[in-house]
């Protein structure tokens, strides 16, 4: 995991790089609901909307009647940086190129792998060391089927995450309750961030990618406190005292 | 200004009906106006457990889309003062439901009524939704099984964000858990949750304990909700939550183990 080896006199080398992208997804082309439903999510994880770069998926519209600038600025005004675009048609990819985008083609198969599109595989370059800043501290109980996020920096929940719930950091995943959901810690490929918790029963946990299931976790372990890292690329789960 | 209550739990079969037939029915007899409004467009049955579905003529989608007024489709409740039904439609959908509507029914309502009970579809989808929409409170029904009380943290979380008060910045929606089906003895042997983990996990405030009882369904097929049983236990434990909900102090009963006597063992003394 040498970071060092591409420092050579070169002024540069190119390197094919998976590096993790939120894709936007339209389902409609009007400006307006595009604008409020990002309004929505903006006021619930700001600390997401932070120049976040996106690529604009336009797979799924009949794109004559997109207005790919007007939508660019709709993004940017919320802090979301268009990068790309992927899909459509001629005069789309023409217009992104005009607009100073990257365009990709059409993503030929559609299987919903989420829990991949947010853990990095394991052999993954960090993207960024990303200094602890930012984070995000969340109080009370994070219930199921939501999804509490810090893009940059630790998450810190004071209470408890049930089954069914997800919380993700760029940074550690600190919990002062009991986990009974998932935990991502460094889901931008950070490998010297942990996962923390009071009472361990968590159905996931995940650092940079290396991830456990309940069922892979030592029964003597469940429901105590305990620090999980990444010792010798394995997820490692010790008992706090 | 009418206190809008939605019954709701996310997971089908657990009792929000009986519960919102049992609690509009006990705030009646406490002595305030009361209409319980069923939102299960297409499955109707709220109309089955208040005894009243001979008498449906116009429902609820019917006042939405202006085809009759609401005192045309409001049933007055025959054994109880001051309580009245608003059936939801069987032939038509959820999507026969506009948020509009449904705010300008509940605001026409509230200027009569003291206590607006909603009785919520299953699901999180769309009827269950709008049934939540516009709530002050929230009784969250929960069984004693994993499944319920997940799908209960599920309806809390859309509490917190899928409401007006939620989406207004209000004050939140008071969110109180009902548990129903409730049987001391399957949770002495570890077959059923207890009362203490199902409110660890969901981290609300208890409003009522509701023992599994003989007199829930006996009273679901006469079309005679459970409050007016004040002999059986469900009855009893319904008023409790009613008192509760009125802010009564109740100490909570029917949740520990009864213990048998030994000619009812023998006989096996059912629960009333």
């Amino acid at each position: 995991m040498s970071l060092k080896v591409d420092q050579t006199a070169t002024a540069f080398t190119f390197k094919g790089g998976m590096l993790p992208m939120t894709v936007m997804e339209l389902n409609s082309p009007d400006p307006e609901r595009i604008s409020a439903q990002l309004a929505g999510k903006l006021s619930q994880s700001p600390a997401f909307f932070q120049h976040t770069p996106v690529v604009l998926s336009v797979e799924k519209l009949d794109d004559t009647a997109l207005a790919l600038e007007r939508l660019c600025a709709v993004c940017r005004s919320h802090k979301l940086l268009p990068v790309a675009v992927r899909g459509g048609s001629e005069g789309i990819k023409q217009s992104a190129w005009a607009l100073g985008l990257g365009w990709f083609p059409p993503q030929e198969s559609r299987e919903s792998r989420t829990l991949e599109s947010v853990t990095p595989p394991p052999d993954r370059v960090p993207a960024a060391s990303s200094a602890p800043s930012g984070g995000r501290i969340f109080r009370g109980t994070v219930r199921s089927g939501q999804q509490i996020s810090a893009a940059e920096g630790d998450l810190v929940v004071v209470g408890a995450v049930n089954a069914g719930a997800e919380v993700l950091a760029a940074g550690s995943v600190h919990i002062y309750g009991p986990l009974r959901g998932r935990a991502l810690a460094g889901i931008h490929g950070d490998r010297d961030c942990g996962i923390f918790c009071h009472e361990l029963h968590a159905e996931l946990l995940s650092v940079a990618g290396n991830y456990k299931r309940l069922e892979d976790i030592d029964p003597s372990l469940l429901n105590t406190t305990v620090q999980v890292r990444l010792r010798d690329n394995q997820l490692s789960i010790e008992a706090l005292v | 200004m009418a206190r809008i209550i939605v019954v709701t739990s996310g997971k089908g079969g657990v009792g929000k009906t009986t519960s919102a037939a049992a609690i509009a029915t006990g705030l009646a007899l406490k002595g305030n106006k009361t209409v319980v409004i069923d939102f299960d467009v297409g499955l109707r049955n709220l109309d089955l457990i208040m005894g009243c579905e001979r008498r449906v003529v116009y429902d609820l989608v019917n006042v939405i889309q202006g085809e009759a007024g609401l005192n045309q489709a409001m049933i007055r409740d025959k054994r109880t003062d001051n309580l009245y039904i608003l059936p939801a439609s069987q032939t038509r959908d959820k999507d026969a439901l506009t948020l509009e509507g449904v705010e300008q029914v509940l605001d026409k309502l509230s200027e009569d009524f003291d206590y607006i009970v909603c009785d919520s579809p299953a699901g999180i989808e769309r009827g269950a939704q709008l049934a939540m929409y516009f709530a002050d409170e929230a009784i969250v029904v929960t069984n004693p099984e994993v499944s319920s009380v997940r799908d209960s943290d599920r309806i809390l979380g859309l509490l917190a964000s899928k409401t007006r008060r939620a989406e207004q910045g209000q004050d939140p929606v008071v969110e109180r858990l009902l548990i129903t089906r409730y049987d001391p003895n399957r949770v002495d042997s570890g077959d059923m949750l207890n009362l203490e983990d199902i409110q660890e996990i969901l981290a609300i405030k208890l409003i009522g304990l509701i023992p599994e009882s003989e007199a829930v369904l006996r009273s679901s097929n006469s079309g005679v909700p459970v409050t007016h049983d004040q002999d059986s236990d469900a009855g009893q434990a319904y008023s409790d939550t009613v008192a509760r909900l009125l802010g009564d102090e109740k100490p909570l009963r029917f949740h520990q183990l009864q213990k048998k006597s030994f000619l009812s063992r023998i006989f096996g003394g059912g629960r009333r």
